[in-house]
């Protein structure tokens, strides 16, 4: 198993798109220590032959959207929240392949 | 050492529905940027999913024409990555429960019909669109959200000629029954092919190569073979296959790596929770299944037992589903299928493409082909004489009134016809002579002079008859 | 209040007007604002009727308002002005509320200090040193500094009954779908629930009222019907059966507060009702904390990749389309956030799911089994909503993080969370000045039985319309 050391973390939040600084991503080893062992509270729970719960209820719904228009925005309040912008589209830098 | 190769192909498509998958927001094709988005597409904070019931509705008639099974309670769940034209940053798909699993269509080869396997289809949602400037990329957010759905074939295709037919067979199948556009070239639908080679005879599948954005159907074909042929020289030379992400290059016909792969990406899928499972009505399912629009195949043998027409005339007639409906507009005012048959993918078919259109934009009126096709078997204009009526029946002119305006009636009168072949006979003693000699061509000559006297308006067929009678009467 | 505001509508203006400014004077004290909204415009445009009309209000600030900044609390967002509005903000409008202010919370509602907002911490009004406890805090403050009678806040482990609690006043968490979660900037989807606060139980029996109800726009909102919640006022407690949730009570290491609660359950059986000690499997109430953090962590980890700084969001240079959104959510979310990220992340990954995520998931439905095994006798489960009083906002002594007190007593009511039963937290009384609530937690859709409850311990402790005079 890999160790959970400061740059195995830092790795995993370059992935998720941001950094951590080094007393950070220690500040995280350390609270990652207290949190296996929260874990280890679940985990001596038996859960064999029990099925994830992913919603609060389970009955299934039968509603489904009917397939009309009725939802458009502006172009200008699709672009309110940016400055930049080139003849109704959203800008990037040119994306790196 | 022979090799052979495996091959299986991933294909989206996206459904031809008013609005996107989760969405009310329309669907869009060419038009302004970002001006068919909502703030779900765009995915904005504290927005929420809602399912588009004519997206179900197709990816069920997509399922119940490949003969998948159909899964009633439909879960969606997340896929996660971080791209700029993704805007939630995950997109909403069918990891766990697709709609439809275990179906397979049928595809013609060169060595006779083959089925093949599909393993699952299953619903998601569209990318944004990005375009590559010089200094920027510029992002339009109106094919976000649009519905897909991805078919993943089974890996039992061997050659890029397969390759080809089985996405021909699918685009043919989604097409006619109305689930997608199916047009590769503006991306509605999209092609993944995945290439392996080992030696004949062994159990294990050797290291997959994945070929993207297939933009054609030949494409496929090409770069199938092109593949085969580049992994099978690797192993005969003693070198490695590795797992990479490769591209057709079209101006050189071979394919380009992207980048290796590396291990697997972890997209860390689970459930999507803000999309409780939808329990779908059986009698609406049964439903959508027992109005589904008709099968290529289906048509195929209708045509056969209905008009008579030959597999060739059928397969070319039905490969355009415009031109197929057309043909059977026809048929309403015609009982001459083969002529009409004809004139679609002759005449007409040459006029199309010359102007650069298509059947349904054109201006030609089934009743209208159908009188065309009255007057020639009447006799009252000649072949010849049709071919120079067809501008004017594209554009949508009564063919009678036409052929009038240009007098261009076919002369059927017996009289007419007996005095005009005489005054042929009397000034070829020669042909005559040679007639009488047995030989057949005479005739064929004397045809052509009475045409030739008649400006091209005899009725070529009374013609023979009249000039074989008149003969024997001179013998 | 609210039904006396209503019908007084001769005083609208200048009570929204007051409120406003009240808002504004106690900011220094409080920081609970992160946008205040001038309520002259919507008194323009007041609809002629409705069952808040012309009632101030405040709305925490991960309900989208269109036109109004929306930040979640957080800074990649501060910048962020909605294009649409939630469908609550459309109901309230409807109902003729007024909002004043768009209240402060932790970032994005990950948090249960108040301290982790992007303006900085919010303070108890009754004691401004203390935290008024979060996410909800900023909405809690006002409410308790009777600057407005409503405000909405939203409830994803303890968000609103938390804060109520270390507030002195009701907050409340309906049933999982009772209210829509359209336009609601998430945390975690399958437990975030839109809660209020209010300073009564018939304030908290109006406000569901109006906003309760199906949305298409929410698929996980419900289809039943509304009732009529102040009947439930009208009904009596006898004869209710009431589980004390004895795992809690024993874990709570303040002696004054035990007294208290004890004291409040022997007058709650002089009124009729009958209350019994419940036992849970003291392992499952164990783990309620771990299973709420690692459900909630991964499901927001997802939930926040689209703050990437290219739609919208405070966006930070870079070369390219990566640089952009690494930057951007670098500098746009606390230290906190991403490590919470990081740790969701982590259990989201293939190799590790079986063991966290889905493991906690299966807990999850150990946990709910075990209340509705509890409800099969039970109309409501009661226990004291923390263990001790606002903690000072300068405490930095974090605790034992495995002590009953804290996994038990402080951390269990996210297990109505889990199973979406509606929960509410009402004062229970006060320990140094401060106040401290009751919990109750009542079966699914069963709202009018929680509120005929918390009608009742209302009327014992006596605290009605509480709140205090920020100095």
């Amino acid at each position: 198993m890999v160790e959970k050391n400061k740059e195995y973390f830092q790795k995993l939040a370059d992935q998720l798109m941001f950094h951590l600084s080094d007393e950070e991503a220690e500040e995280l080893v350390k609270e990652f220590g207290t949190l296996e062992k929260q874990f280890s509270l679940m985990e001596e729970i038996d859960t064999d032959g029990v099925e994830e719960m992913i919603y609060p209820f389970e009955e299934p719904t039968t509603y489904i959207r009917k397939d009309v228009a009725d939802h458009v925005i502006t172009q200008d309040d699709a672009m309110a929240n940016v400055t930049k912008k080139l003849e109704g589209h959203f800008v990037l830098p040119k994306v790196v392949k | 050492m022979e090799y052979k190769a495996t091959i299986g192909i991933e294909i989206h498509c996206q459904l031809k529905t008013n609005t996107k998958m989760f969405s009310g927001a329309p669907t869009s094709f060419g038009r302004k940027a970002n001006t068919c988005v909502n703030e779900i597409d765009l995915g904005h904070p504290g927005t929420l999913p809602a399912v588009n019931q004519e997206a179900i509705k197709k990816a069920i008639q997509a399922c119940t024409a490949l003969h998948l099974t159909i899964d009633p309670l439909v879960k969606f769940d997340r896929k996660n990555y971080y791209y700029s034209d993704l805007p939630k940053g995950f997109q909403i798909t069918q990891q766990f429960h697709p709609i439809g699993r275990d179906g397979y269509i049928e595809i013609p080869t060169s060595t006779g019909k083959k089925k093949i396997g599909i393993e699952r289809i299953h619903m998601e949602e569209d990318t944004a669109k990005q375009f590559h400037l010089t200094k920027f990329s510029l992002l339009d957010f109106n094919r976000a959200g649009t519905p897909l759905i991805e078919i993943v074939s089974r890996p039992d295709m061997k050659s890029g000629e397969e390759a080809e037919s089985y996405v021909e067979a699918l685009r043919q199948t989604l097409f006619y029954i109305g689930v997608s556009d199916c047009k590769m070239e503006e991306g509605s639908m999209r092609c993944d092919v995945n290439v392996s080679i080992a030696p004949k005879g062994s159990d294990h599948l050797g290291v997959k190569n994945e070929i993207k954005n297939l933009n054609s159907i030949s494409h496929v074909g090409k770069a199938v073979e092109y593949e085969i042929k580049r992994q099978t020289e690797l192993l005969e030379a003693g070198e490695v296959v590795h797992q990479e992400t490769r591209r057709y290059d079209e101006k050189t016909n071979t394919t380009v790596m992207m980048r290796r792969k590396e291990g697997s990406v972890d997209y860390k899928f689970f459930p999507e929770p803000n999309i409780f499972p939808i329990q779908l009505d059986p009698s609406w399912i049964k439903d959508i299944q027992e109005h589904m629009p008709e099968l290529p195949e289906a048509r195929k043998e209708r045509y056969a037992k209905e008009y008579g027409l030959n597999e060739h005339d059928i397969r070319i007639l039905i490969a355009d589903m415009e031109m197929s409906k057309f043909f059977e507009e026809v048929m309403k005012y015609t009982k001459n299928a083969k002529a009409a048959c004809n004139w679609l993918l002759g005449e007409v078919s040459a006029w199309l493409n010359k102007h650069e259109t298509s059947i349904d934009k054109s201006d030609l009126k089934p009743d209208m082909l159908a009188k065309m096709i009255a007057l020639v078997d009447d006799g009252k204009v000649s072949s010849a004489q049709a071919k120079q009526l067809c501008d004017d029946l594209m554009e949508g002119k009564d063919p009678e009134k036409a052929a009038e305006e240009k007098g261009l009636k076919q002369v059927s009168d017996t009289g007419a016809l007996t005095a005009m072949v005489n005054e042929v006979l009397d000034t070829n003693a020669q042909a005559i002579e040679d007639y009488k000699n047995g030989k057949g061509r005479a005739v064929g000559f004397l045809v052509g002079q009475v045409m030739k006297k008649s400006k091209g308006q005899a009725n070529p067929g009374m013609v023979s008859k009249i000039l074989e009678e008149e003969l024997k009467k001179r013998i | 209040m609210i039904k006396e505001m209503v019908n007084h509508p001769e005083d609208i203006a200048e009570r929204c007007q007051q409120a406003y400014e009240k808002a504004q004077a106690s900011q220094d004290k409080l920081n609970a604002v992160i946008t205040f909204v001038d309520p002259k415009e919507q008194l323009e445009k007041l609809p002629s009727q409705g069952l808040l009309r012309g009632v101030p209000i405040a709305i925490k600030d991960n309900v989208c308002t269109k036109g109004v900044r929306t930040t979640s609390g957080s800074k990649i967002l501060s910048n962020y002005v909605p294009v649409y509005d939630a469908t609550i903000t459309k109901k309230l409008e409807e109902a003729g509320a007024v909002c004043i202010a768009k209240t402060s919370m932790d970032e994005l509602a990950m948090g249960g200090t108040n301290l982790t907002s992007f303006i900085g911490p919010a303070h108890n009004p009754w004691d401004t040193d203390r935290i008024t406890g979060g996410s909800s805090g900023g909405s809690a403050a006002l409410v308790a500094a009777g600057i407005v009678p409503m405000a909405i806040g939203s409830d994803t482990g303890d968000s609103v009954r938390k804060p109520a609690s270390f507030c002195g006043i009701v907050g409340v968490k309906p049933t999982y779908g009772r209210i829509s979660r359209y336009g609601v900037i998430p945390y975690t989807s399958s437990l975030d629930h839109v809660g209020y606060f209010t300073r009564s139980v018939e304030d908290a029996c109006v406000s569901l009222q109006v906003l309760a109800g199906r949305d298409d726009l929410d698929l996980t909102s419900s289809n039943r019907p509304v009732p009529d919640y102040s009947q439930a006022l009208n009904e009596s407690v006898e004869g209710k059966k009431i589980a004390i949730l004895a795992n809690v009570v024993e874990s709570v290491s303040n002696p004054e507060t035990k007294d208290m609660f004890n004291k409040l359950v022997e007058k709650l059986k002089q009124a009729g009702a009958i209350v019994e000690e419940y036992h849970f499997d003291d392992k499952l109430m164990k783990a309620i904390l771990p299973t709420y953090f690692t459900i909630a962590n991964c499901e927001a980890a997802s939930n926040h990749s689209n703050l990437d700084g290219i739609r919208f969001g405070v966006r930070e240079d870079g070369a390219d389309m990566k640089e952009i959104m690494t930057n951007s959510r670098t500098k746009g979310f606390g230290p906190l956030i991403r490590r919470r990220f990081v740790i969701g992340s982590y259990g989201l990954f293939e190799e590790n799911q079986e063991r966290i995520f889905r493991k906690a998931q299966k807990v999850r439905r150990l946990i709910v089994n075990a209340m509705k095994d509890c409800f099969k006798e039970y109309d409501c489960i009661i226990a004291p909503a923390s263990s001790n009083i606002a903690p000072l906002i300068n405490d930095k002594n974090d605790g034992d993080k495995l002590s009953a007190d804290y996994l038990v007593a402080e951390n269990y009511m996210a297990m109505a969370n889990f199973s979406g039963d509606p929960s509410m937290t009402v004062p229970m009384g006060f320990e140094s000045g401060c106040p401290i609530g009751v919990n109750l937690t009542c079966n699914a859709w069963q709202e009018e039985t929680m509120f005929t409850i918390a009608k009742a311990i209302e009327d014992i402790t006596g605290y009605k319309d509480l709140q205090t005079e920020v100095k």
